[in-house]
């Protein structure tokens, strides 16, 4: 993808007043920046390649379609609203969508015999910790995602949660104890 | 100032297992309560332990090309993005790669023959019907096959 060098040397706000008018040489540059940084967190909020692609490309062409929708004075940046509208379409898609189950016999595994992790392999290992992060409520695995995962800061992640820092801070907390709690019954006997 | 316990275990939680990552105002504090208590330093690897259990989530990379999808993608939508008519001119003008002053002559006789067009039009009278005319035409339609309606 040949992206001009000069705009790709613009910030955010300038590609996006260029968006605006029309230039589509500057949403080129902002698609090619920030593409990869939304499709991961739609991933982890999806767990599903194709369709975090879709959601991706879908927020894309809305913003193209209409680029006033994110109003500089409004002073929040506009990775933070992208993420709030990538987020909310995630969460739309997953409630459209039945929840994704384990794999064959998991099921019964994960609720009767904690403390077998020996007779798990990996990818088995991950299709359950899957499990456990979805079963966290929406904000806590936002929490998890945005500050573990994205490694977002506390403030950022707050703003795009829509909570103070503080209360973001707790629903980290919560979510990782109760995480640690199923991951050290279920997935590992108690070693960790 | 000594950090306790609790606090120590709530940083970690919020903040990560890498002390020396925390903020400043409790990265200080934090090391030095770590370096003191062998029972902070069991659950600063306790929690070294989980974190590489949640790395080993699984993640799968996008497509090669996941921006040159969305930039084709968008593409087409610019060409039906139309804000005012000089927008849609200079479109047009794209659209059939024609030099500007092959466009303004098209444009300007088509123009032309629209003005001929109406002037013709007016000035030919063959539309006036005179009273009497229309007088015939009504009863015409009235006494349709002699009967009256």
């Amino acid at each position: 993808m040949n992206i001009d060098i000069k705009l790709s040397h613009l910030d955010d706000v300038s590609l996006i007043c260029q968006i605006q008018k029309g230039s589509h040489e500057a949403f080129a540059a902002l698609v090619c920046r920030h593409s990869n940084r939304f499709y991961r967190i739609t991933y982890r909020l999806v767990s599903n390649k194709d369709d975090a692609e879709d959601i991706v490309q879908e927020a894309f062409l809305k913003l193209w379609g209409r680029p006033k929708l994110w109003d500089p004075n409004k002073r929040a940046k506009f990775t933070t609203w992208f993420y709030k509208v990538i987020i909310n379409q995630c969460f739309d898609h997953n409630k459209k969508k039945k929840p994704s189950d384990l794999p064959e016999g998991m099921e019964e595994f994960v609720d009767k015999n904690p403390g077998q992790d020996a007779l798990l392999d990996a990818h088995q290992k991950q299709a359950i910790l899957e499990r456990f992060i979805r079963e966290l409520p929406e904000r806590q695995q936002l929490a998890l995602n945005l500050c573990f995962y994205e490694g977002l800061s506390n403030n950022e992640a707050a703003e795009i949660v829509g909570v103070k820092v503080k209360a973001l801070q707790s629903l980290l907390m919560r979510a990782k104890t109760a995480l640690k709690d199923k991951v050290e019954r279920y997935l590992y006997g108690g070693l960790i | 100032m000594t950090m306790h316990v609790k606090h120590f275990k709530q940083n970690m939680l919020v903040y990560g297992s890498d002390v020396y990552n925390w903020p400043e105002g409790v990265r200080e504090a934090g090391l030095k309560a770590l370096d003191r208590s062998p029972e902070l330093q069991a659950l600063l690897a306790d929690e070294e332990c989980f974190e590489k259990v949640l790395k080993m989530r699984k993640y799968e990379e996008p497509g090669i090309d996941l921006s040159g999808r969305i930039i084709s993608a968008t593409q087409h939508i610019k060409k039906k993005e139309r804000s005012n008519p000089g927008g849609f001119f200079s479109e047009l003008l794209r659209e059939f790669s024609l030099p500007k002053p092959a466009f303004t002559a098209v444009f300007v006789s088509l123009i032309f023959a629209l003005i001929v067009g109406f002037a013709m039009s007016f000035s030919n009278p063959s539309w006036h019907v005179s009273a009497e005319q229309y007088k015939t035409n009504l009863e015409e339609f009235l006494y349709y096959e002699g009967e009256v309606l």
